[in-house]
């Protein structure tokens, strides 16, 4: 039963946490990676201003050292500004996404960027120092999720930033602060403890704080790892009749991190990561570019947009409960609803910020449109956000049917967002908090990132 | 309101429970178990676990805070008095047992007591408010227990207290915090998103840290859903629910108001005699009565060499099973320790599990020489297991004994007399004399005190002496 150290797979995790490099970080995850810590910080600016319930802060501490977003007066303890960060980060579910499926960034960079200004004047870590920590935080969820087949797709149970999430952000808080491998060992031990969010609680309020947890817990079993706080060593190991990571998951399966030293090629390199245009759970990209595709060819069929043409909207979409809402009531739960986006599209041209408001969700024109929804679950439209699709159908009373589909919306990795259409997205998000000089010192921060001599000055700059 | 939700009937009994609905038996119950995790959580204080959480801890302090048990140097805001002090109450895995398997006092007690003494406008809460939300809380988890056929057996992938723990402290607190039925509903599908902790950090030092984040984040989850936070209102209804955590998940609506049947009433907690998992507790009845047959010289000392070897016939139970545990959380949920120990020393105690004792010559000796069996009638439930030590010597002859129910089982309760030496056994280091005796009439007489916070100041230490007002209960 005892194995030694080296050979289980979560002592090849904390080996790799502890002894990746920066060397190690190819051009492509250096570059990649700065555009998801760009658009972190604008989802996150953002969503500072969105009807976030203001934290019980007279619960919590005053040894303030750490920013919040879009805030510059105010300063929290590192835990609870990483929390409120991350909250921020996904309230509006307009934060990047991987594959497998989570949201990567939100359950990292909040804990980096308050660990970074916890730390003495004379050991701040550098920017690549951070861009590293940041890395090791991506590559520990990507490399947790290929654990198991389930995770692949649209998760059902779990939701998966609570659960790699907190192990992502662990691992990245322990990167920074430079702990030893056996510290690095028990952080991700006591981080599992903290891990899991069950899936119901999505398209609701409480979803942002799984994503505020796992990057405030991460950090916190990263400073009581930091204390000497032990755990169980074989928390990724696959333990029979008692369960680690694995409890998880119905099938796990782990395997360890190739050996540090030399190469390392980090999963980022291979995937990239998909940004979202809108604020919505990925899903609803597909079928809103299935939409705009067919309402472009109803207003060339009909003239104009004339609703009362449509019998019935059929959409085919994968099979996936939290994201089938045919009369979302909510903000939270429309952004949860293949249906509401396809409607909001065909209606008015755009998905956006704006489409998410309690009186644009409540429209007469649009419930109209959602009463002529209906649903199909193609067996070949996969729960995957690799595989699946859109494909948005209007069967019109004459008699006629105008399809438009789906396989790739712009955003997705495999068509990727430009660099300007990134930094549009960062600018029209950060603009709701902050004045235009602070906007471009941070694109240009976050740009020459490996050049900055004291990496705390992003979290000063929000 | 519209209760055809389970979760919505949840909020409907948690918000709708008074305290003229407590029974007498379960009003005894609640305050030995009160008692008990005080006593346990004061002797946790020493521990290193404990130490390194309150160190962790220190970092946050703020104008609104809370006694941390046996200490008067500093205090904590609520959220991280409840942690520290609930991470206090495991630390020696010493505290309460309940059938289905959890610990259901550290995950409310130390939130409610943290909670009552910094309540938002300074509102004073009674000790019947306290006896009161104390059962909610822990009603609830004994019915969310109940709705998975997994819970009655020690558990294999999830710990409990982290699970239904930090639903119970929500609905403690919510009770406490006389949250609507709405925000209960919300505290329960908030404190949802926080719970479960696997089960491979048991036998760890982060084990009780189980129980101090249930604590934690179930106050924290009641306080998100006063500020109108809100959650899936049906968090305990779906699969992707609070059925996220079993395999197997049949969830029930609670019974009416009407002369409520609590679940403490049918079903009492066991008591811990020495700090160990509870499982070890029958093989120490076994192994102890084995010794008294083996002893007969006036040495009293076991006669090791003559000892060919140990079986320990126990239900299969993957994390207590081993061998040569290396430290004090190991030695704590380990069959064979706790037998070898009984063997040698014929009781357990706090000591047994000092570093000394753990890694002494003649201990490892016997462990050597013992062995694991697991029969197949042996289940791994706490309401039917059974433990047989069997010796057999170097002449051959074998020696042994089962226990069925050790002492302090709910099938045998600890009498009054013994739960209080207990508590005083394991406040000694920590209080003084008369706080503790302050802390044992308290307790006795809950329902009668106005204001709850002094046991907070019995707690940290305060001379009982300097706070003549504050005895105002008989």
């Amino acid at each position: 039963w005892w194995l030694a150290p080296e050979d289980t797979v979560t002592s090849s995790f904390a080996s790799f946490i502890h002894a990746a490099r920066p060397e190690q970080l190819s051009p492509t995850v250096r570059h990649r990676s700065k555009r998801m810590i760009l658009d972190s910080l604008g989802v996150g600016l953002l969503g500072t201003s969105a009807e976030i319930v203001p934290f019980p802060q007279e619960l919590y501490s005053s040894v303030a050292v750490s920013s919040v977003y879009g805030k510059p007066g105010v300063k929290l303890s590192p835990t609870l500004a990483a929390f409120t960060n991350g909250v921020a980060t996904h309230s509006m579910d307009f934060d990047d996404t991987w594959h497998p499926a989570t949201h990567p960034s939100g359950a990292v960079l909040p804990a980096l960027l308050a660990a970074s200004q916890m730390l003495p004047p004379n050991t701040k870590p550098n920017g690549l120092d951070f861009l590293l920590a940041f890395n090791v935080g991506l590559e520990v969820q990507g490399r947790l999720m290929h654990f198991s087949t389930e995770a692949h797709d649209i998760p059902k149970r779990f939701h998966p930033p609570s659960v790699v999430g907190t192990l992502g952000s662990a691992a990245a808080a322990a990167k920074l602060l430079s702990l030893s491998s056996a510290q690095c060992l028990h952080a991700l031990g006591i981080a599992a403890s903290l891990a899991g969010a069950p899936m119901a609680n999505a398209a609701t309020q409480a979803k942002p704080l799984h994503v505020g947890n796992a990057t405030r817990l991460g950090l916190e079993a990263a400073l009581l790892a930091a204390r000497g706080m032990e755990a169980n060593p074989l928390i990724l190991d696959d333990i029979p009749g008692c369960s680690g990571f694995s409890a998880f998951y119905s099938v796990y399966q782990p395997k360890p991190l190739p050996v540090p030293g030399g190469q390392h090629e980090f999963l980022l390199e291979k995937q990239d990561i998909a940004f979202k245009r809108f604020p919505a759970h990925l899903g609803m990209h597909w079928v809103v570019d299935a939409a705009l595709s067919v309402r472009n060819l109803f207003i060339n069929y009909a003239g104009s947009f004339s609703p009362s043409l449509i019998r019935t909207i059929m959409l085919k979409i994968p099979v996936s409960k939290y994201i089938n809402r045919p009369f979302p009531s909510s903000e939270h739960q429309a952004r949860h609803s293949f249906q509401f986006n396809a409607c909001a599209a065909l209606l008015d041209g755009e998905v956006g910020l704006a489409s998410f408001s309690e009186s644009s969700i409540q429209r007469p024109e649009l419930r109209e449109l959602l009463d002529k929804v209906v649903v199909e679950h193609p067996e070949d439209n996969m729960a995957n956000f690799d595989k699946m699709y859109g494909e948005v159908a209007l069967l019109l009373h004459s008699g006629d049917v105008l399809t438009g589909k789906c396989d790739t919306f712009y955003g997705h990795w495999r068509k990727p967002l430009s660099k300007e259409s990134l930094l549009k997205k960062f600018r029209s998000n950060a603009s709701h908090v902050l004045p235009e000089e602070k906007i471009e010192a941070i694109i240009t921060l976050v740009d020459n990132l490996e050049d900055l001599s004291d990496s705390s000055q992003l979290a000063c700059s929000l | 309101m519209w209760t055809k939700t389970i979760t919505g009937n949840f909020a409907k009994v948690i918000h709708g429970l008074n305290a003229n609905q407590l029974t007498d038996q379960v009003i005894q119950r609640s305050k030995r178990m009160i008692l008990d995790t005080l006593g346990v959580g004061l002797l946790g204080t020493s521990t290193e676990v404990c130490h390194k959480v309150a160190q962790y801890s220190k970092i946050y302090s703020s104008d609104l805070s809370s006694t941390i048990w046996g200490h008067l140097d500093f205090r904590l805001p609520p959220l991280y008095a409840a942690f520290v002090n609930g991470v206090a109450v495991h630390s020696m895995d010493f505290d309460d047992t309940w059938h289905p398997a959890t610990h259901p006092s550290g995950a409310v007690l130390p939130a409610l007591i943290a909670l009552a003494e910094a309540f938002p406008q300074k509102k004073k809460i009674s000790g019947l408010d306290l006896l009161l939300a104390f059962n909610v809380g822990v009603e609830v988890q004994g019915r969310l227990l109940h709705f998975s056929r997994e819970a009655r057996n020690i558990p294999k992938r999830f710990h409990p207290p982290a699970v239904v723990g930090t639903m119970g402290s929500a609905a403690a607190c919510a009770k406490l915090l006389a949250l609507d039925q709405l925000e209960c509903k919300n505290a329960l599908a908030i404190a949802a998103s926080y719970a479960g902790a696997p089960l491979a950090n048991a036998a760890t030092q982060i084990k009780p840290l189980h129980v101090g984040n249930a604590a934690k984040h179930g106050l924290e989850a009641a306080c998100l859903a006063l500020q109108g936070l809100q959650g899936n209102k049906q968090i305990l209804d779906m699969d992707s629910g609070m059925g996220a955590f079993y395999t197997d998940y049949s969830p029930q609506t609670l019974p009416t108001l009407q002369s409520y049947p609590w679940l403490l009433d049918q079903q009492d907690v066991a008591i811990k005699r020495f700090p160990a998992h509870l499982a070890t507790h029958w093989v120490a009845d076994a192994a102890s009565s084995v010794r008294r047959k083996l002893v007969k010289s006036s040495e009293n000392l076991l006669p090791l060499d003559k000892i060919e070897k140990v079986t320990l016939k126990v239900p299969e139970v993957k994390y207590v099973n081993r061998p040569s545990p290396a430290s004090e959380h190991e030695a704590r949920h380990s069959f064979q320790f706790v037998a070898c120990s009984a063997l040698l020393d014929g009781s357990m105690s706090v000591e047994s599990f000092s570093s000394e004792n753990v890694h002494r010559p003649a201990l490892r000796e016997l462990l050597c020489k013992t062995q694991l069996e697991h029969p197949p009638d042996n289940t791994p439930s706490f309401d039917s297991l059974y433990c047989e030590v069997n010796v057999t010597l170097r002449d051959g002859n074998m020696i042994s004994d089962r226990c069925n129910t050790f002492y302090g089982h709910w099938r045998k309760p600890l009498k009054k007399e013994d739960l209080e030496k207990k508590f005083q056994s394991n406040a000694l280091s920590i209080l003084s004399a008369e706080a503790i005796e302050c802390i044992i009439d308290t307790v006795y007489n809950l329902e009668k005190v106005e204001d709850c916070s002094v046991l907070s100041t019995f707690l940290s230490g305060q001379s009982a002496r300097a706070l003549p007002g504050k005895l105002c209960f008989l």
